[in-house]
């Protein structure tokens, strides 16, 4: 049976993903970082689909030794029931924040969970991903568009605005995504990044103060619920062969922005690697 | 320049480590959470390519201090600036606390303050200025009822600060007070600033930019810094409101927030 690790897979979008993924018959492992939320998740999925198979992780991915913690677990865990193999991770853990918050390591919060959690966590999941010729999918938005790296403050700690700093996260997964097809694709790996569209979900507000709060409550209002997205997500890891395409809304290839190029996402590596003490592999050319 | 940090491991600390790396000081780092030292101590080095020592430490204990002292002693360490931020406070009613839980407050804010700075002021760089930052809080301007001891440390850590940048000018040294309102420094504290509804978002300061000011200023030479417009009018008026009227007030406002922020 196939495994598919998603991050953030207590509530929203990861939550509803991974019941549709339990109902295509995929084995799930689910990163969460409250523990309530998890038993309540795994209670959930259970009730709609009994014969779900779900375990939940904890793990507060913000915090760069709590990655690593739950990568070496997860490996483990593969190595003694899937051949070591892993189908499928869906980096989808974010966060949006009012203030310019730290992690342990003295990262922004939106940078440190919406891009590094998820470049680390592949990295260390990847020797389980190659053996299955895997798939990545990242959780991006639209409003990666219009953007640019801030390359010289990319935590934007002079002037700091949370909504730069998320598109710029989103602009990352972008980035994130080109980098590994360019790295990896002779070792048949993947990568996707699924624009959900305007969701019905919590993460505005969770931990933001009074007007993130409020503009994000009357705008997910006309959001869709967090099932719609979740088919995306499905039809990414069911695709055989692999789909080639980067960028999905609604199981379709969408345009991104203009800023997704190779040089970008070489320049987002180094950057990145330096900032969790890795090392990826180097661009092949096919 | 080298700059000793107490409490560097979380919140105000962080943020001035950050800010020293960033202006390529090397650091020297303590804390009494050694896992928060170790971490920060990476991110500075993968970040900026910080010189970064670290020392885990528990200010309150005299032994623990002597220790850290011995290690900067072997290595013939000097420093050029100290910032002294760790500190703790416990909210609620001054009689539902427990009784140790109060002294720790004292002990931490007060006791093991005068300790790291004597110490560390005795080893300094001969013959350069030195620089101290002494964090206080809004909260040392006025009596707090519900936050009693805590404002009444800080009050001790303003007067002090105040009276040694006299004492020790003619030595060519530099004492700052910070005096900071709210910050979001844990996601703990963002809750509280939450529950506080329209007055905490906008009592609220940006840690970084406060860690940026604070070192800016305090080579420039000034002695005090109060962060945003609003506290400094509420600073203001405290000087000419009666001191009860002020405690009523304080006690008013904070009596709601407290509970609907424990019972979130």
């Amino acid at each position: 049976m196939d495994t598919i690790v998603i991050t953030g897979a207590s509530s929203g979008i990861g939550l509803e993903t991974a019941l549709l993924l339990t109902q295509y018959g995929y084995n799930i492992i689910g990163i969460g970082r409250s523990e309530y939320k998890c038993k309540q998740a795994n209670e959930w999925i259970i009730s709609k689909n009994p014969k779900a198979k779900i375990k939940f992780y904890l793990a507060d991915l913000l915090h760069q030794r709590e990655v690593v913690r739950v990568a070496e677990q997860i490996i483990q865990y593969l190595n003694e029931n899937c051949n070591g193999k892993l189908h499928a991770i869906i980096n989808n853990a974010g966060c949006v924040r009012s203030w310019y918050m730290t992690t342990d390591e003295g990262y922004e919060h939106q940078f440190a969970l919406n891009h590094l959690a998820g470049f680390l966590l592949t990295y260390k999941l990847l020797p389980a991903l190659i053996k299955a010729k895997g798939r990545v999918i990242m959780t991006g938005s639209e409003s990666h568009k219009g953007i640019k790296i801030n390359w010289d403050n990319i935590m934007l700690y002079r002037r700091y605005n949370p909504l730069v700093a998320y598109k710029q996260s989103k602009l990352c997964n972008m980035l994130f995504a080109k980098g590994l097809n360019e790295r990896y694709a002779a070792e048949g790996i993947h990568a996707y990044v699924v624009d959900p569209g305007l969701v019905n979900t919590d993460i505005g507000n969770k931990e933001t103060g009074m007007l993130v709060n409020f503009i994000w409550s009357l705008r997910k209002r006309y959001g869709v619920s967090p099932a719609v997205p979740a088919k995306t997500y499905a039809f990414l890891c069911e695709q055989s062969p692999p789909p080639d395409g980067l960028y999905y809304y609604l199981c379709k290839e969408k345009k991104y922005s203009r800023q997704v190029t190779s040089q970008n996402a070489d320049r987002l590596f180094a950057l990145s690697e330096r900032l969790c003490g890795i090392q990826y592999g180097k661009v092949q050319k096919l | 320049m080298n700059v000793l940090i107490t409490g560097a491991a979380g919140g105000l600390g962080r943020a001035f480590a950050n800010e020293c790396g960033r202006r390529g000081y090397n650091l020297f780092l303590t804390d009494v959470n050694e896992e928060g030292l170790t971490c920060i101590k990476q991110g500075l080095e993968r970040r900026f390519g910080s010189v970064v020592a670290t020392a885990t430490c528990d200010l309150t204990e005299a032994d623990s201090v002597d220790s850290l002292l011995s290690i900067i002693d072997k290595y013939k360490i000097r420093f050029d600036m100290l910032l002294n931020v760790a500190g703790l406070d416990f909210e609620g009613e001054f009689m539902k606390r427990d009784r140790e839980d109060l002294v720790k407050i004292v002990l931490l804010n007060n006791a093991a303050t005068l300790r790291i700075t004597h110490a560390v002021i005795k080893r300094r760089k001969p013959g350069r200025p030195f620089t101290v930052v002494f964090v206080s809080s809004l909260a040392s301007m006025f009596p707090m009822p519900l936050k009693a001891t805590y404002a009444a440390s800080k009050r001790f850590i303003l007067d002090l600060a105040v009276s040694l940048r006299h004492e020790l000018k003619r030595e060519d040294v530099n004492v700052l007070t910070l005096c900071p309102g709210g910050m979001v420094t844990t996601q703990k504290t963002m809750q509280s600033i939450k529950a506080q509804g329209f007055w905490g978002d906008i009592t609220t300061n940006p840690l970084e930019c406060v860690a940026r000011n604070t070192i800016d200023r305090a080579l420039a030479g000034k002695s005090f810094y109060i962060p945003g417009i609003l506290n400094r009018i509420l600073t203001f008026c405290s000087r000419i409101i009666p001191r009860s009227w002020v405690a009523a007030v304080i006690y008013w406002r904070w009596n709601n927030t407290q509970k609907k922020w424990l019972n979130s």
